[in-house]
């Protein structure tokens, strides 16, 4: 260690400047931050500058007690430490390492060659251990972007960020590491971290719709859902499965591409700090109804992803969907046309995206048995039309897809039956995905579920079967034009699952199906 | 206001309040002749009746609120029937107390020969709504005019079905002829003008008071031969027309429910104390054996329930897998699973299948996703 007198022989040799760079996070995106330190004589104080929020103001017990325990110096002098660009909020945990290194750097007690080509993240903990941060992933892309080689990171969490192959993710476990793997390119290549497999383990958790017995038209109706990227309403009593259908439908979506990957882990990491590597699999979320309007869009002083943007690229689950109250629902309309989420505060705009696709489920009526056999309903008819008409017409509109589920018989629960499995659905599901963005290329759009007004209408002028039909159709079922329009994209869909260039009729009176309308739903009061 | 009899039986009513019971009572005692009882109570001194009072009265309507009603009525070609009319339906004058005025809109009331009452719960269930739109569309397929109240519920879906028919529908109104009520019927008041007509015998802006209603009860089975009551309650609208009815000396019918539902107790209730169970229009047309001589031979061919004849014979346009289908379907309603089961066809074209039966109206959807024959 170093004399006692240390201080009065050193002094000359001190450099007054040092600056080394980190990141913050605006939404789901990280910038670069540059921390700078100086150290001045004067009375001994420690100053964190440049809008730090109530995390970062107390970085500074963190640091002076981690510096310490770690068998440092924490020098007795005057520290400024600025935290450039000084205009935006920061806030978290993300500066104690940068703030504890540049106090070492510039106190000269690690080397600063390698500082140059270096970020760092993480926050300390007062033994000098790196413990997790959010956001990781981001910063990890913005290190590439910013020509940096070497991106330090907490050990816990390093596999998070480790799939970019050009940047070496070094990831320490506590401040001496670091001080070792900064004094030399040699010391480094021992904590350069080598899992770099990206291992795709996207087994659906078990999940597989060969449990769900009987139920074949759900099971197809999600399956077209799927492909077309409809949302879809399940309708049905209690105890019909309407859940158990919604968990299983990420197992027949198409698995995630890299970047696509990417993209949710950024929004994960965001919303837990634990997340130790990318994340693989569809997600799908289940708000329960009593979830608040901050938690279902996003938001907060600092705003956070909410449950829509954390089901990006995956499903949207609203079980018990009349429950929801009637704010809430409005809230969708936008971020289910845009595709994502733009929260404004005071000082910045945060855009989360939220390409989800939502799975409502809800009962027929109040007490939930209308149009089951066992005749248990006591709604009127009137009541039935009463509890419809509480659903948000807007959003509604945006359900192509009203499906009625209905309760096995007893004693079919335990018959055993083939059922395919999700593997296979989800093969045909991925091909006419992909003649759909074949045949959108170089369009806004990728899905049957987008396609716009005129388009339906040209088919209509183009042939006259289907107009002919949709005009029986929609006088048989009491259609409205909105149900006739959502009946021909869904059945485009259906004729992309058949690899068909057009609709032919029978595609039109399979979609019909999942459009309620049918005699047991008078004069359609039901999907409304 | 062509009819001058009916004027000044509005006027009796009106401005002298004449109550209807007692303008029945006189009008029995003169044997029903019209000009007799009218010159009863306008030479009745108490009254202090001036022809050119009447006169005035209708040639410049003023501001009272009754005036308004007669304006209301002059303006909106309102019809007037009174009873001294050829064309006020012969059954109702036989009741114990008929309306001594009408108000019309419609011209069925005037030659409608036989009419059926349907009345049963405003709150109904699916199966009641079938029943309904079942009998409505039968009774009207025949010829026979169907009578109801135009509430939501029963009435409403078994006027609506019969309208689409020839037979045609009566709804009798408990409030004034320019109020709709409930609301949720506006289409039905205007579509039932033209096969039909809505009447009253109330007087314009009259609202829809809830004592107003067992009156109309009466006017509702004394319109018709017999009565057919579909999911009524135990203490119900329904249950009291059919005890009008039967105090009038009409057939009383009643449609049975599961032994379960609530809204099927007062219907099981009927039929205990006497009132014939039925289960199809023939039920209700053996009741009428003069009628059904007089007037289904004629209309015989146009009865539009299928019989198993004419399904069989339709079955032929289908196509293989369609019959195959249609023969597994039977009247217990079937679910998808076992229709695919049993006819091994893949879902994505057993839905097909069902759908262009469902158009062919061969198969209907009881239940969610369970469907049975049509019959």
């Amino acid at each position: 260690m170093y004399p006692i007198d240390y201080m009065c022989i050193c002094i000359y040799n001190w450099i007054m400047f040092f600056k080394l760079d980190s990141f913050t996070l605006i939404g789901i995106d990280a910038i670069k931050v540059s921390v700078e330190i100086h150290i001045s004589r004067g009375l001994p104080d420690f100053i964190i500058v440049g809008l730090p929020g109530k995390a970062v103001s107390e970085s500074r017990q963190r640091v002076r007690s981690a510096i310490i325990n770690s068998g440092f110096d924490f020098p007795v002098k005057k520290i400024i430490v600025n935290l450039s660009p000084a205009d935006i909020k920061k806030d978290g945990s993300f500066y104690d390492l940068p703030i504890a290194l540049s106090i070492l750097a510039v106190s000269g007690q690690i080397g600063h060659s390698l500082f140059k080509d270096s970020c760092f993240i993480g926050e300390l903990s007062l033994d000098g251990n790196i413990n997790p941060v959010k956001g990781l992933i981001s910063m990890a892309e913005e290190t590439l972007a910013i020509g940096k080689k070497f991106f330090f990171v907490p050990f816990r969490i390093a596999r998070q960020a480790s799939f970019i192959p050009e940047i070496n993710i070094i990831a320490c476990k506590n401040l001496t590491e670091t001080a070792e793997a900064l004094s030399g390119e040699k010391q480094m290549i021992k904590f350069i971290y080598k899992n770099k497999g990206i291992s795709n383990d996207a087994s659906p958790g078990g999940q597989d719709f060969k449990d769900v017995k009987g139920q074949l038209k759900a099971k197809r109706a999600l399956e077209i859902a799927v492909s077309g990227r409809h949302n879809i309403m399940l309708i049905g009593p209690p105890g019909s499965g309407k859940t158990m259908l919604a968990q299983r439908t990420v197992s027949i979506m198409p698995v995630l591409s890299l970047e696509e990957c990417v993209e949710v882990t950024k929004i994960y990491s965001l919303y837990e700090k634990y997340v130790s590597h990318l994340i693989w699999q569809r997600p799908f979320r289940n708000p329960h109804h009593t979830v608040s309007r901050m938690g279902l869009v996003g938001g907060g002083v600092n705003p956070r992803p909410g449950e829509i943007s954390l089901a990006h690229k995956g499903i949207l689950f609203l079980d018990e969907f009349s429950q929801f109250s009637k704010n809430l629902i409005e809230d969708l309309r936008q971020p289910l046309e845009n595709k994502k989420v733009v929260i404004t505060r005071n000082h910045m705009s945060y855009s989360f995206p939220c390409n989800f696709m939502l799975i409502a489920a809800v009962n027929p009526c109040y007490c939930g048995y209308f149009g089951d056999e066992s005749g248990k309903c006591i709604c009127s008819l009137r009541e039935v039309k009463k509890f419809w008409k509480k659903m948000s017409g807007p959003v509604m509109d945006r359900i192509d897809m009203r499906v009625t589920v209905s309760r096995l018989p007893e004693g079919d629960f335990i018959k055993m039956e083939y059922a395919e499995n999700s593997d296979s659905i989800r093969n045909r599901v991925k091909r006419s995905i992909d003649i759909q963005s074949e045949r959108f290329k170089g369009k806004d759009i990728n899905y049957n579920s987008e396609i716009k007004i005129d388009t339906v209408n040209k088919w209509m002028k183009d042939s006259q079967k289907i107009r002919e039909l949709i005009y029986t159709i929609s006088k048989k079922y009491n259609l409205t034009a909105r149900g006739t329009v959502s009946i021909l994209k869904v059945s485009r869909t259906i004729a992309d699952l058949e690899e068909s260039r057009f609709i032919k009729e029978n595609h039109i009176t399979e979609a019909v199906h999942y459009r309620v309308g049918s005699s047991c739903n008078p004069e359609g009061i039901i999907g409304i | 206001m062509k009819n001058k009899n009916s004027v000044k039986i509005l006027y009796l009513l009106i401005e002298k309040r004449v109550r209807p019971a007692r303008f029945i009572e006189i009008y029995r005692k003169n044997s029903g002749n019209i000009n007799k009882t009218l010159n009863y109570f306008y030479q009745y001194k108490e009254l202090k009746i001036e022809s050119q009072e009447v006169k005035k009265y209708f040639s410049s309507p003023g501001n009272s609120c009754y005036k308004k009603a007669v304006s209301f009525i002059l303006e909106n070609k309102v019809g007037l029937l009174d009873i001294g009319q050829d064309s006020y339906p012969d059954i109702l004058r036989q009741i114990y107390c008929p309306p001594p005025l009408l108000f019309f809109r419609g011209d069925k009331i005037k030659s409608a020969d036989f009419c059926v009452a349907v009345v049963g719960s405003r709150k109904c269930s699916a199966y009641g709504r079938d029943a309904a739109e079942y009998i409505g569309r039968n009774l009207s397929g025949i010829g026979i005019t169907v009578v109801s109240g135009l509430a939501v519920g029963i009435d409403s879906y078994a006027q609506k079905a019969a309208l689409k028919e020839k037979g045609g529908s009566i709804g009798v109104l408990g409030c004034g002829i320019d109020i709709v009520y409930p609301p949720e019927n506006r289409d039905l008041y205007q579509n039932i003008q033209e096969n039909g007509s809505i009447i009253t015998e109330f007087l314009p802006k009259t609202p829809p008071l809830k004592s107003n209603f067992p009156v109309r009860n009466r006017i509702i089975s004394g319109l018709c031969g017999g009565v057919v009551v579909i999911e009524a309650g135990d203490r119900s609208g329904a249950i009291i027309t059919s005890e009008m009815a039967l105090k009038q000396n009409r057939e009383v019918f009643a449609v049975p429910g599961s032994i379960f539902s609530p809204m099927s107790s007062g219907c099981h209730k009927l039929i205990k104390s006497g009132a014939k169970l039925i289960t199809g229009i023939d039920d209700i047309l053996e009741e009428f054996s003069d009628y059904q001589k007089q007037t289904l031979n004629m209309s015989n061919k146009s009865r539009r329930y299928k019989t198993r004849k004419d399904v069989d014979s339709s079955s032929k346009n289908l196509t293989s897998d369609e019959s195959r289908v249609y023969e597994f379907i039977g009247c217990r309603p079937k679910s998808i699973e076992e229709i695919v089961k049993y006819s091994g066809l893949e879902v994505s074209s057993t839905l097909r299948v069902l759908t262009s039966l469902e158009i062919k109206r061969l198969i209907k959807e009881d239940f969610f996703n369970k469907y049975s024959r049509l019959f």
